[in-house]
């Protein structure tokens, strides 16, 4: 069995193209999951029973279908109600909105792990809704959060490499081809496991930092 | 304790391992003979070669197959990959011989074994029906072409677009089967595919779909695909020999007509394929 | 949609719930014995299991798949498309149902054990008889959770040749061009599929020992 990772050095503006089309969808998906999620979570908790009953029932549906028949109901049902994407928009919507939904379960819990009492004391001193939010909630979620969210964020990164079967030029999609042109799976095979689990471990490592630089807010030993 | 369980796990995972390897056998077509089954990878998206009809698998190759396997004394099984998969999972051994049919060319030459040819694969447009801005192949500068990953017509479609004074917007899917659900949503102008190919999905769909006449593709032909090496020599040269066979007496002109409405005459072997 | 092609569906799910769950038992069993390494503490156990652990959860499930079915070959492991499907699976939750195990273990009371000490059994019985059991029944409801997900992962396993629910979903939408009720029909299998797991997981559960806190 050879190995020659001259093949792939010679085709490294497309691995670049790909591994930054990878990079830019998994950011900006997380950031619109993250944001969308918060949103969900912040509905179901003040909006009303109705609003958290039916935002509840599409987290459902979102945390209980595959992220792949969601792509392809995006991307190939789109046009039938209207909805005509490109790969990458429709790979960018899909992984915001199934993201979302985790989020939004995330976040969820941690509105609720802040003890009521810290709560009700800011509203004896007269903080608006808003400032409650800002300045008990989530300072003291923070903490109880990141984990998950470094854990998501992980998963949202992995989830990319599906893109690759609705042909979003993402790093799999062309590894793989280029895999196939150059008759080099190996090599190809091989260097792609090895972007991702590089970039799995500097993810972890960053959170982990992220943790520890945020742990004043910590209000009890977790 | 828990050294000895550890040990005997990995003794009892390397047998289970041991009991699934497949035996290299030397001779790839005793190894079938004796296994009785002959592997046959293949997409199943690719009509009316092979492709999924409301949940059967039918189509040219599968027809084909059967009587090569009745040639071998064989039983045919069949590997359903996504096509970018298909030719690793050949040199990985995980069957003996693709159907496909993939397009004969130097490229694919140099590295494997092409059977006889059993269809043209000169590649023309589709379109949708009733279009009238795409009258002739050159009419699809500039539009949006959809045409199949890590295929020949892929390369041939770039080919040409570059000869073109605006080059198509070339879209590339998982398999052809996604293209011809594109266009007929309207999201892609036209896919690029072999004659035979496009001339079936038009039958099929009376009314969708419309064949851009004439092909603009080199000339070129469709054949099964094997691998180069002497272990499946005897294997190619029977799955040969049962080809030209079938094509002598008269069944593959039977098929031919069957699948694409009128059957081809195609040499015996292509030594040097256009491009 | 006719009452065929949703059957044609039914028929493939047969083969997500088979290839799940027998790759979710084998991963539990892994599991055990990846814990087990990280339980020793000597770092000719911890390590390679850290290695296992970080590259099964931190390679996408995707590329796992074409590693196992395309490259292990090269080195004289030739499997056909069902095992590197449930080998796939295994391995992927095996990593995760490690680390689950990793947090039960961690979260056994030390009251518990340290009365156990007192009253006279060895670390041997401790860990059979204490530690084992209350681990199992605190991260059954993780284990649950993970057998939802791998009913989902398994929608993957057609790039190694397997014909389960999400790729015949893709067979019939492109013979039927009607991809908005094959697929919605597809998600609402998995929906059924994943609810009826996750309340046989809570039945389950409310019927193992507990444990006093």
């Amino acid at each position: 069995m050879t190995f020659d990772i001259n093949v792939l050095i010679g085709q490294w503006p497309a691995i670049l193209s790909g591994a930054g089309v990878t990079i830019m969808i998994w950011i900006l998906g997380t950031i619109a999951a993250a944001v969308i999620g918060f949103l969900m979570a912040v509905a179901r908790q003040y909006g009303g029973m109705v609003v958290d009953k039916i935002l509840g029932a599409v987290v459902a549906v979102l945390r209980g279908t595959p992220f792949l028949i969601q792509i392809f109901l995006v991307y190939y049902g789109g046009p039938f109600v209207g909805l005509e994407l490109d790969p990458v928009p429709a790979g960018l919507i899909g992984i915001s909105i199934y993201g979302a939904a985790y989020f939004s379960e995330i976040f969820r819990s941690g509105f609720r792990a802040v003890p009521k009492g810290h709560i009700e004391a800011g509203e004896c001193v007269g903080l608006t809704r808003g400032q409650i939010i800002r300045r008990i909630l989530l300072p003291e979620m923070t903490m109880l959060v990141l984990p998950p969210c470094v854990n998501m964020t992980v998963i949202l990164m992995k989830e990319t490499a599906v893109l690759s079967i609705i042909t979003v030029p993402e790093l799999t999609a062309t590894l793989s081809a280029i895999g196939s042109q150059q008759y080099a799976f190996v090599e190809a095979l091989s260097a792609l496991a090895l972007f991702y689990w590089v970039l799995v471990e500097v993810t972890g490592w960053l959170g982990n930092l992220a943790e520890t630089k945020l742990s004043r807010f910590r209000f009890f030993n977790a | 304790m828990r050294k000895n369980s550890l040990l005997r796990g990995l003794v009892g995972a390397a047998l289970l391992f041991g009991a699934t390897i497949s035996a290299h056998a030397a001779d790839t077509l005793a190894a079938v003979k004796a296994a009785g089954t002959l592997k046959v990878g293949t997409e199943t998206a690719f009509a009316p070669f092979d492709f999924i009809d409301a949940g059967k698998h039918v189509g040219l190759n599968v027809d084909l197959f059967d009587e090569i396997g009745k040639e071998l004394g064989v039983k045919i099984e069949w590997v359903t990959l996504p096509w970018d998969g298909v030719f690793p999972a050949l040199e990985a051994g995980k069957f003996d011989v693709v159907a496909g049919p993939a397009t004969i060319t130097k490229k694919r030459m140099e590295r494997y074994r092409f059977t006889p040819p059993l269809a043209e694969a000169t590649i023309a447009i589709l379109k949708k029906a009733g279009d009238k801005t795409i009258n002739k192949p050159e009419d699809i500068a500039g539009k949006k072409i959809g045409v199949g990953k890590a295929t020949a017509q892929l390369d041939q479609l770039k080919e040409f677009s570059e000869t073109l004074p605006t080059k198509a917007d070339i879209r590339e899917y998982p398999a052809f089967t996604e293209s011809y659900a594109d266009l007929a949503a309207g999201r892609i102008a036209g896919v690029a595919n072999s004659l035979p190919n496009i001339a079936f999905v038009a039958k099929q769909r009376e009314g969708t779909f419309e064949v851009v006449l004439p092909p603009f593709g080199k000339k070129s032909y469709f054949g099964f695909i094997g691998l180069k090496d002497a272990d499946h020599a005897p294997l190619m040269d029977a799955i040969d020999a049962a080809m030209l066979k079938i094509k002598a007496d008269g069944r593959m002109a039977t098929l031919q007509k069957k699948w694409f409405g009128a059957s081809f005459d195609t040499p015996d072997a292509v030594k040097d394929p256009a491009f | 949609m006719s009452i065929e092609l949703f059957g044609l569906l039914v028929q493939a799910s047969i083969y997500t719930v088979t290839i799940s769950f027998v790759s979710i038992f084998i991963g539990f069993a892994i599991a055990i014995l990846i814990s087990g390494m990280l339980l020793t503490g000597r770092s000719l156990f911890v390590r390679p299991a850290q290695f296992f652990i970080s590259f099964f959860r931190g390679v996408p499930l995707l590329v796992q798949l074409l590693l196992i079915y395309n490259l292990l070959p090269a080195v004289g492991l030739n499997v056909p498309s069902i095992v590197a499907a449930i080998i796939g699976l295994s391995l992927c939750t095996a990593a995760y149902q490690a680390e689950n195990l990793r947090g039960g273990f961690a979260s056994v009371p030390l009251g518990l054990v340290e009365s156990a000490e007192m009253v006279g059994l060895t670390p041997r019985q401790i860990f059979r008889r204490i530690k084992v059991p209350i681990a199992l029944r605190l991260t059954f409801p993780a284990l649950v959770n993970e057998a939802i997900l791998i009913l989902k992962a398994s929608s993957l396993v057609s790039v190694v040749g397997i014909v389960e629910l999400t790729r015949m979903a893709q067979d019939l939408a492109g013979s039927t061009f009607l991809p908005l009720q094959i697929f919605a029909a597809a998600g609402l299998i998995y929906l059924v599929i994943n609810w009826v797991v996750a309340l046989a997981g809570g039945l389950i559960e409310s019927r193992l020992p507990g444990v006093a806190r």
